[in-house]
């Protein structure tokens, strides 16, 4: 290993938990070394955070030890594990907003801090030491993620902590916020501090971590040091086989035209016009708030739009409202699964055969057993993750709750499906089998347009991607033949980015 | 997700929580049957059941808005113009045109209001709580109009009312025949949420009404027939009330909106839509009605029983937010 040699800071033996119904973490045991920057990766669900919240003192372990600083650590808050020098950074990061920086980090201990002129000037030594400028007097409010993330920093550091976790701390962060982050980590694991770093974006652990460990649910399926670890082989340990690449070949059969649309107009869309052909995967490249949801939404008809027409199969088409759309063979999978998607409270069962009331109703009474039987059959096609389908479609995971709204799409098979944001929150493993599932819808001979603010994602699904600027179409381009660059310059409104 | 509890305690937890408003039913009418000996003579029993009756119609009705995720607190004016309307209407045009334009106006009004909220766009509880309130008013109004202010009483018609009648104090063998009426309404309101394609967009819609219209479903039209339904029911609870008392004046609806949302939200059927049921409201309706005559009995002074109707209708709402954790 990497940092063999140094101590041992945390150990993590054998440790248990279960949750009604699921067992969350199955004899877990990890080690971190002082002064190692340790990732841990894994899926959702695959007991991260749940470890995190034991060692926080949020969760108590079922069995197991935890030694922290060779001392055994049992039935702690999560202000004795800040105090015996472990802290936890949130992805919501815990601040008062209404408060200044320096009282931020010396929350409840301004006696200590002998007032506020000692709890600045000891919050302002401790900002310089991670080389941070921020005023220690600014409101928390007024500062941007990153800087939060810092004073969340300074305030593990006023605990003199040895062992910082930071919780997908990335999330939010820009390009180069996100150089600083790295910086103050080297920093921090030259004083000796050990961080565990989770996260999900796998370049970062190549970046800067030294050991990482591989989470599967509930278990630790391998600790090795990260030079040791290629990509494909850390992937196919987070989702428990071999996956050849990210993304599966690009469908290429592309036939006749099977849907024009012609100058969609709203307040934010200008003169938009496309062409969508049968078997095709038809990507929208832009920036959030450029348009492309309302260009989706607007053929759909969702919201309101003026004058424009949409032809499908050479004909016009009048949609005026989401019901004329799906009768007219178009299904949508919305941005937001939990808000536009999914009726949460409501079964597996009902929320796949909610688009398809009419195939199983006679004289506008329900006949059950067909009801159960799309239901089964859309579960076991798609392989969702449900104990019964039967069970609330919030009990599911992202990437199942996801594929139920595919299904019930493909219950009526649509020839058009719109995917905005199809595999926004999901993990790797379900990520790629929605790609196989669109793979699978085109090769049917449907059509499927997609939206996806992962460029890397839209670029290999799509045959042909269109970039919209400020509710401009400003390029169409074959991502297969286009170099990156070039896209991203159309898709960001360069000039000369028309093809 | 709740730590640290065994699942017996869990149990006990869930059952409380589902069948909190049972449990308190029992209690209630256990100790009035013990400490009041009035209670459980056949004549107050029949009381009982005659009272419930148009609270009970009022309510089934109030369900579906409810499970649709919208409010409806329009039924005291639906109530007062269409009794006004009907009983005057008996003598000149005879029962049977008279009950139904009784509940022709009771449809319309609901229609009504679901067209307010339709054009105006305002889809949601809380506009519509205002909308709805605003009709209430327009409603008591035209009742009070058409009216005169005057209560029209029985002994005023001159033609036969034997219809009425039996609806207000007849009986089918041991039952009245308002609990009958209440039966069959009860059995095809419950058809109607349970195993009909209608019933099941108004649940969806009441679910999650972008994700139900995103997935084709037309809300607009479940929208508009809950209150449809809300209104009909209304104006079948308003016929059941007058025949009982056998006057209409312009102003017996009220309070009527705030006992039939108490009984339904009592009953368990979410103020946050999607999930309730007609059965969980006749649950909510008997205890709400059960509560003041045992109250009565007890010689409990009004006011008081108007503070513990605010106190239980209190409590079960946080017991259902408590629920969705």
């Amino acid at each position: 290993m990497a940092a063999s040699g140094s101590e041992v800071i945390l150990s993590i033996r054998d440790v248990s938990k279960s949750f009604p119904g699921v067992k969350a973490l199955d004899g877990v045991s990890i080690d971190v070394r002082r002064g190692t920057v340790h990732g841990i990766v894994g899926e959702n669900g695959a007991g991260k955070s749940t470890l995190m919240k034991i060692m926080s003192g949020v969760y108590q372990k079922d069995s197991g030890t935890i030694e922290f600083d060779g001392a055994r650590v049992e039935h702690t808050t999560p202000y004795q594990s800040m105090q015996s020098g472990l802290a936890i950074i949130y992805q919501e990061l815990n601040l008062v907003n209404t408060m200044s920086v320096g009282e931020n980090v010396f929350l409840g201990r301004f006696k200590e801090m002998k007032g506020m002129r000692g709890t600045h000037a000891k919050a302002r030594e401790l900002l310089d030491s991670i080389g941070c400028k921020v005023p220690t007097t600014r409101l928390v409010s007024e500062l941007s993620v990153s800087e939060k993330q810092m004073v969340e920093i300074v305030k593990a550091l006023s605990f003199s902590s040895k062992l910082i976790i930071m919780d997908e701390p990335s999330s939010s962060l820009t390009g180069e916020e996100m150089a600083e982050l790295v910086k103050i980590i080297r920093q921090l694991k030259e004083k000796g501090i050990s961080i565990i770093y989770i996260s999900h974006k796998l370049d970062e652990i190549f970046q800067f971590c030294d050991i990482v460990s591989v989470m599967r649910d509930g278990r630790v399926v391998d600790t090795k040091a990260v030079a040791e670890f290629t990509r494909n082989e850390l992937i196919s340990k987070m989702v428990g086989r071999t996956i050849e690449n990210e993304y599966p070949a690009r469908p290429h059969s592309v036939g006749e035209v099977v849907m024009e649309v012609r100058s969609i107009k709203t307040h934010k869309l200008h003169d938009i016009s496309f062409k969508l052909h049968k078997g095709e995967i038809l990507g929208l490249v832009g920036l959030v708030g450029a348009g492309r949801t309302e260009i989706v939404r607007a053929i759909y008809g969702a919201d309101k739009a003026r004058g424009h027409k949409v032809f499908l199969g050479g004909k016009i088409a009048t949609i005026r409202n989401p019901k004329h759309a799906k009768d007219f063979g178009i299904g949508l999978i919305p941005e937001d699964r939990k808000l536009q998607g999914l009726v949460l409270p409501f079964s597996v069962e009902s929320n796949i055969s909610m688009g398809s009331i009419r195939k199983f109703s006679r004289l506008g009474f329900i006949r059950r057993s067909i009801e159960k039987g799309i239901g089964a059959r859309q579960v076991q096609a798609l392989s969702i993750k449900t104990p019964s389908t039967r069970v609330a479609v919030n009990n599911l995971s992202g990437g199942n709750q996801q594929k139920v709204i595919v299904g019930r799409w493909l219950e009526i098979s649509p020839q058009i499906f719109i995917m905005d944001e199809p595999t926004r929150g999901i993990d790797v493993g379900a990520k790629y089998e929605i790609y196989l599932l669109m793979k699978r819808i085109v090769e049917a001979g449907a059509s499927i347009i997609l939206i996806s603010s992962e460029l890397p994602e839209v670029l290999n699904m799509s045959n042909r991607v269109l970039t919209i600027f400020e509710g401009r179409i400003t390029g169409e381009f074959e991502p297969e033949k286009t170099p990156v660059d070039e896209i991203m310059k159309a898709a960001l409104g360069f000039e000369g980015g028309a093809a | 997700m709740r730590m640290g509890r065994n699942p017996v305690a869990r149990a006990v937890q869930a059952f409380f929580r589902d069948y909190l408003v049972l449990v308190m039913i029992t209690v209630l009418v256990t100790i009035t049957a013990i400490v009041q000996p009035k209670f459980l003579t056949e004549r107050n029993l029949t009381n009982i059941m005659r009272q419930f009756g148009p609270l009970m119609m009022v309510s089934l009705g109030m369900t579906f808005v409810i499970i649709g995720n919208f409010i409806d607190l329009s039924v005291a004016g639906i109530i007062n113009l269409v009794a006004v309307v009907t009983i005057s209407l008996i003598g000149p045009w005879g029962q049977v045109p008279a009950l139904l334009t009784g509940l022709a106006i009771g449809a319309g009004c609901g229609a009504l209001n679901a067209a307010a909220i339709l054009t105006s766009g305002a889809l949601t509880q809380a506009e519509a709580l205002f909308l709805t309130f605003g009709m209430s008013t327009v409603f008591s109004a035209l009742a009070l109009l058409y009216s005169g202010g005057m209560t029209m009483h029985f002994w005023d018609i001159k033609t036969s009312k034997s219809m009425f009648e039996t609806i207000g104090a007849g009986t089918v063998g041991p039952f009245s025949v308002s609990f009958v009426i209440f039966l069959v309404v009860l059995l095809l309101l419950w058809i109607f949420q349970t195993k009909t394609t209608e019933g099941r967009a108004i649940s969806l819609t009441g679910g999650n009404k972008t994700a139900a219209r995103l997935s084709g479903i037309r809300i607009l039209r479940s929208i508009f027939v809950i209150y449809v339904v809300c209104g009909l029911m209304t104006g079948v609870g308003a016929i059941v009330l007058f025949s009982r008392i056998t006057t209409a004046a312009p102003v017996i609806g009220a309070g009527y909106e705030t006992n039939a949302i108490l009984a339904v939200v009592v009953g368990g059927t979410t103020l946050k839509g999607g999930k309730g049921s007609v059965l969980r409201t006749v649950m909510g309706v008997l205890l709400v009605v059960l509560m003041s005559n045992c109250l009565d009995l007890l010689g409990v002074s009004t006011y008081l029983q108007v503070v513990t109707k605010g106190a239980i209708l209190i409590l079960a709402i946080w017991l259902d937010n408590r629920k969705q954790v």
